[in-house]
C-alpha cells in the first residue's frame, strides 16, 4: 500500500485541458473521492495514476518516489471499471486468478486458491465461484470485477465508478456492502464518481473536480457545511440546496437581509451570530448569496407569524418524504414535507427560513463567506478527521 | 366517465415465422385496469415487465392477443392508431431536424389541414404552458435535451387528445434537469386535466408523479393504488420491495412465542421484535415467514431503550440524512436517522422497531400475510 500523490498534474487533448494543474496527496490506506460532474476531468487523474494516460507537467508519485516514467505495469496498480470487464470464457475463479497467474505475479496456486477464498468471502460470493460471467447478474459481476482487484495486493486501488452501470436501487446496497468492506481493506483506495450520496458515503476525503481543477478538498462533513462556493453546495444534496438573493443592510446594529418573492421586498433579520457579523461587514458586501438546504425551510398553510407569503408550485413524494417546490422571486425553494398532505399547485404557502443554518456566499463571484455556527462544524470535521 | 379501461388485455409475441414451436409466454397477462377521466396513470416495473407494450396496445401500435381497450366508452380495439384520438410522447424526441419548433409542434395539424389561424392560435396557447414560447424560432439542433422533451411534449398534447401517452419520457435527461422537468410535468398535467398513462421503471418518478401507479411485474399486474397505499400497504413482497428507496428491509424470521407474547426472532442474531397484537389471530410458535420494515420505521432507543443492543455494520454520511445498517445472519438491515451524532462501525446501539409498521410476508409465494378481519 501506498500514499500517492499528485503534483501540478497537467494534461490537454488537444485545445482541451483535461486536467489543469491538480494536486492532491492521498493518505496511505486513506479512501479519497474524485467527484465531480461529467467531463470535469477525474477519469483522467485516475489514468495519469494509472500509468495510462502522460501528464504533460508534473509528477505523479508513489510512496514519494517520481513513477512518471514507471509503465502502467510495473506500477502495481489495481483497477476496476465502470464496465466490468470480465473474461466471458472464464468462471469466476479463474476470472479472479488471471492477474495472479501472469507473468508479472506469477504466484503458485495454494497462495492463489487461499487468496480467492478470502476475497470471495469479503465480496459475499463464495458460492458464485464456478459461474460463468453470463450466469451472473450485474451486481454480481461488478463484485466479481471488485474481486479480481482485492485478490492482489497492489499498490493502490483505482475504481472508476464501478456502481454507475447498476440500477438505483443496486447501486444503493452494493454501496453499502463496498461501505463495509472497506474496512476490512486497510487500502488506499482512489474511487471516481459523480454521485454524490456514494462520494459522502464512502469517502474519507473528497476531492470536488470541475473543468480540470480541484475546487475544494475536504471531509464529506466540510463539503457538505462548508462548501467553498455555490457550484460545490449544489452537488451536494438532493434536492440540492436552495439558494436566494438578497441584499445586506444594517438597522439598529443588526443586519437585515432583503429578498424578494415574488416582486414583494421581504426584510428578514440575520439572527445574531458573532463570526456571520463580523465577517459580512469585514467584507463589506450588500449582495449576498443565502443557501439554505430544503430541510432548513419550514412551511404553514395558514399565515403565522415571521412567516412570508408565496405559493406552491409542486408537490412531489420522493419515496419516504416528500417535497414542495414554492415560487420566489426567478427560482423555486425546495423544502422537505411528509408524504400524503393535500396540496393544491398554486395554492398559497408561508414559508420561513431558519436563518440560524444558512450559508453564505458572495452574490457576485459566488464564493464561500461564511456560514451559521461556523466553529461548530469546523470542529465536526476536525473529530471526525481523528477517527 | 373512465378515461381508459382494459379488459382482461392479453399479449404474446408469436415466433410463428421460425420453424421450432415454442410458445412464448405472456408478455401482458390478465391485466385488468381502469383509470378515470383525467387521472394521472403510472406504469412501473422493472425492465421486460410488458409496462411498454402495454402502452403500445393502448396507442394501438401493438396488436391485442386477447382482450378489450376502451378509451372513453369507445373500444378502440379495432381502430386505427391515428383514429383514437391519443397524444404520444416518447424517450426519443424524433423531431424533423429541418423544421424549427414551431414547426415541429404544428406539424400534425398542418398535415391535417387546418387552417393557418387556427394552427397559430394553438401553437401561441401551448407554447407559454410548455415554457417554449422564446424556442419557437429554433432548430431541434440547437435544444438541450430538456428543451426537447418539452417539444415533444407540446407536440403530444397540441392535438387535445384524449388519452396522453408518455414512455419514460425523463430518461434522457441528467439529474437536475430530471428534477426540474418533473416538476413541469406534474403542473402541466394538473392544467390540462388529460387522461394520461405514463410508463417508468422509476419507483421515484411513479410516486412524485401519478395519482395512480400499477406496479407490474412478469406481466401480470401486482398492485393498483395511490402512492401511499402502495407505500404504507404494499399488496406483496415485490411491490414492498420496489416501491421506496433505500427498499424495506425484508427477513426471514421465525415467530417464537415467550410467556404469551409472540416475537419475530432471525437466524444468527439476537434481535428479537415483538409481533404487533393484531397478528395475534394468523401466526403460532414456530410459525416462518417474512418480516419487513421500511427503514424509516427502524430507530435508535435512547440510553433506558428497551431494545435489543446491535452492533453498526456500516454508517454513511450522506449529509441530509446518515444511514446505519445492521447485521441480521446475512441480510444488512437499514436504518435511516437524521441525527446529527456520528457513529461509526462497531458502535453499539439500542435497536428499535415501529411494531405496528411490520409487514408478513409468505415465504414461498411473496403474498402479503394479514391479519384477519374480526
Amino acid at each position: 500500500m501506498a500514499r500517492i500523490q499528485l503534483e501540478n498534474v497537467k494534461k490537454a487533448f488537444g485545445k482541451v485541458q483535461a486536467l489543469d494543474g491538480i494536486t492532491i496527496d492521498v493518505k496511505d490506506k486513506e479512501f479519497f473521492v474524485l467527484f465531480g460532474p461529467a467531463g470535469a476531468g477525474k477519469t483522467t487523474i485516475l489514468n495519469c495514476i494509472a500509468g495510462i494516460a502522460m501528464p504533460e507537467e508534473g509528477a505523479v508519485k508513489f510512496d514519494g518516489e517520481n513513477v512518471n516514467l514507471t509503465d502502467s505495469a510495473h506500477r502495481n496498480v489495481a483497477m476496476v471499471f465502470e464496465n466490468y470487464a470480465l473474461y466471458p470464457q472464464m468462471t469466476v475463479y479463474d476470472n479472479m486468478a488471471s492477474a495472479l497467474r501472469s507473468k508479472l505475479y506469477k504466484t503458485d496456486e495454494a497462495e492463489i486458491q487461499k487468496r480467492i477464498q478470502w476475497a470471495a468471502k469479503t465480496m459475499k460470493m463464495e458460492n458464485l465461484l464456478e459461474r460463468l460471467p453470463s450466469q451472473l447478474s450485474n451486481g454480481q459481476k461488478q463484485r466479481v470485477a471488485m474481486g479480481r482487484a482485492l485478490v492482489r495486493t497492489p499498490n493502490v486501488f483505482l475504481m472508476d465508478e464501478p456502481l454507475a452501470h447498476l440500477d438505483a436501487k443496486l447501486r444503493n446496497s452494493m454501496r453499502t456492502e463496498l461501505k463495509e468492506m472497506q474496512a476490512n481493506l486497510g487500502s488506499t483506495c482512489i474511487y471516481v464518481t459523480h454521485d454524490f450520496m456514494e462520494a459522502m458515503a464512502l469517502g474519507d476525503r473528497i476531492a470536488i473536480i470541475n473543468k480540470g481543477k480541484i475546487v475544494q478538498i475536504g471531509t464529506g462533513d466540510e463539503i457538505y457545511y462548508m462548501p467553498c462556493n455555490e457550484f460545490t453546495a449544489q452537488l451536494m444534496g438532493e434536492p440540492q440546496i436552495n439558494i436566494v438573493n438578497a441584499i445586506i443592510s444594517e438597522m439598529d446594529g443588526g443586519l437585515i437581509a432583503t429578498i424578494n418573492v415574488n416582486g414583494n421586498n421581504i426584510a428578514l433579520k440575520l439572527p445574531e451570530d458573532e463570526r456571520v457579523y463580523q465577517k459580512i461587514k469585514e467584507s463589506n458586501l450588500t449582495n449576498v448569496d443565502i443557501g439554505l438546504r430544503p430541510q432548513n425551510v419550514k412551511y404553514s398553510f395558514e399565515p403565522r407569524d415571521g412567516y412570508f407569503k408565496s405559493s406552491v408550485y409542486s408537490y412531489e413524494s420522493i419515496g419516504n418524504k416528500s417535497v414542495i417546490v414554492a415560487e420566489c422571486a426567478d427560482d423555486q425553494l425546495r423544502m422537505i414535507a411528509p408524504n400524503g398532505l393535500s396540496v393544491g399547485i398554486d395554492s398559497d404557502i408561508y414559508l420561513k427560513f431558519e436563518l440560524d443554518r444558512a450559508i453564505i456566499f458572495d452574490a457576485n463571484t459566488k464564493e464561500y463567506i461564511v456560514r451559521y455556527d461556523e466553529q461548530t462544524f469546523i470542529d465536526l470535521a476536525a473529530s471526525m478527521e481523528e477517527k | 366517465m373512465a378515461g381508459l379501461t382494459l379488459n382482461h388485455l392479453f399479449k404474446r409475441y408469436d415466433n410463428s415465422g421460425k420453424k421450432k414451436k415454442i410458445k412464448n409466454d405472456f408478455a401482458v397477462k390478465d391485466l385488468n385496469l381502469v383509470c378515470e377521466q383525467g387521472e394521472f396513470v403510472a406504469l412501473l416495473g422493472p425492465s421486460g415487465c410488458g409496462k411498454t407494450t402495454t402502452l403500445r396496445m393502448i396507442a394501438g401500435l401493438e396488436e391485442i392477443t386477447d382482450g378489450e381497450i376502451y378509451i372513453g366508452d369507445r373500444l378502440v380495439n379495432k381502430v386505427h392508431p391515428k383514429d383514437r384520438n391519443i397524444g404520444l410522447a416518447f424517450e426519443d424526441y424524433a423531431m424533423y431536424p429541418p423544421l424549427n419548433v414551431y414547426g415541429n409542434v404544428a406539424f400534425n395539424m398542418r398535415a391535417k389541414g387546418i387552417d393557418k389561424e387556427e394552427i397559430d392560435r394553438k401553437v401561441r396557447e401551448i407554447a407559454p404552458l410548455m415554457q417554449i414560447d422564446d424556442l419557437l424560432d429554433k432548430m431541434p439542433v440547437k435544444l438541450s435535451g430538456g428543451q426537447k422533451q418539452r417539444v415533444n411534449i407540446a407536440r403530444a398534447i397540441i392535438r387535445e387528445p384524449e388519452l396522453l401517452l408518455m414512455d419514460e419520457p425523463l430518461s434522457h435527461l441528467d439529474g437536475k434537469a430530471r428534477q426540474a422537468m418533473r416538476t413541469e410535468i406534474k403542473r402541466l398535467i394538473n392544467k390540462i386535466k388529460c387522461t394520461t398513462v405514463y410508463v417508468t421503471h422509476d419507483q421515484l418518478e411513479a410516486m412524485s408523479l401519478a395519482d395512480k401507479i400499477a406496479i407490474i411485474n412478469f406481466g401480470v399486474l401486482q398492485q393498483f393504488g395511490t402512492p401511499t397505499e402502495v407505500y404504507d400497504d404494499p399488496a406483496n413482497e415485490f411491490v414492498a420491495s420496489f416501491i421506496g428507496e433505500p427498499p424495506m428491509n425484508i427477513l426471514e424470521t421465525k415467530i417464537v412465542d415467550v410467556d404469551g407474547t409472540f416475537f419475530f426472532t432471525f437466524k444468527d442474531s439476537n434481535l428479537r421484535i415483538a409481533v404487533p397484537k393484531r397478528y395475534y389471530s394468523v401466526v403460532h410458535d414456530g410459525f416462518c415467514c417474512k418480516m419487513g420494515v421500511r427503514p424509516m420505521d427502524v430507530l435508535i432507543g435512547g440510553e433506558d431503550s428497551k431494545g435489543t443492543s446491535e452492533e453498526i455494520a456500516t454508517f454513511e454520511n450522506l449529509g441530509d440524512e446518515r444511514r446505519i445498517g445492521i447485521r441480521v445472519g446475512d441480510v444488512l438491515m437499514m436504518l435511516i436517522t437524521e441525527d446529527e451524532k456520528r457513529y461509526k462501525r462497531g458502535d453499539v446501539i439500542k435497536l428499535e422497531v415501529r411494531e405496528e409498521k411490520t409487514h408478513l410476508f409468505d415465504i414461498e409465494t411473496g403474498d402479503r400475510i394479514r391479519e384477519k378481519e374480526i
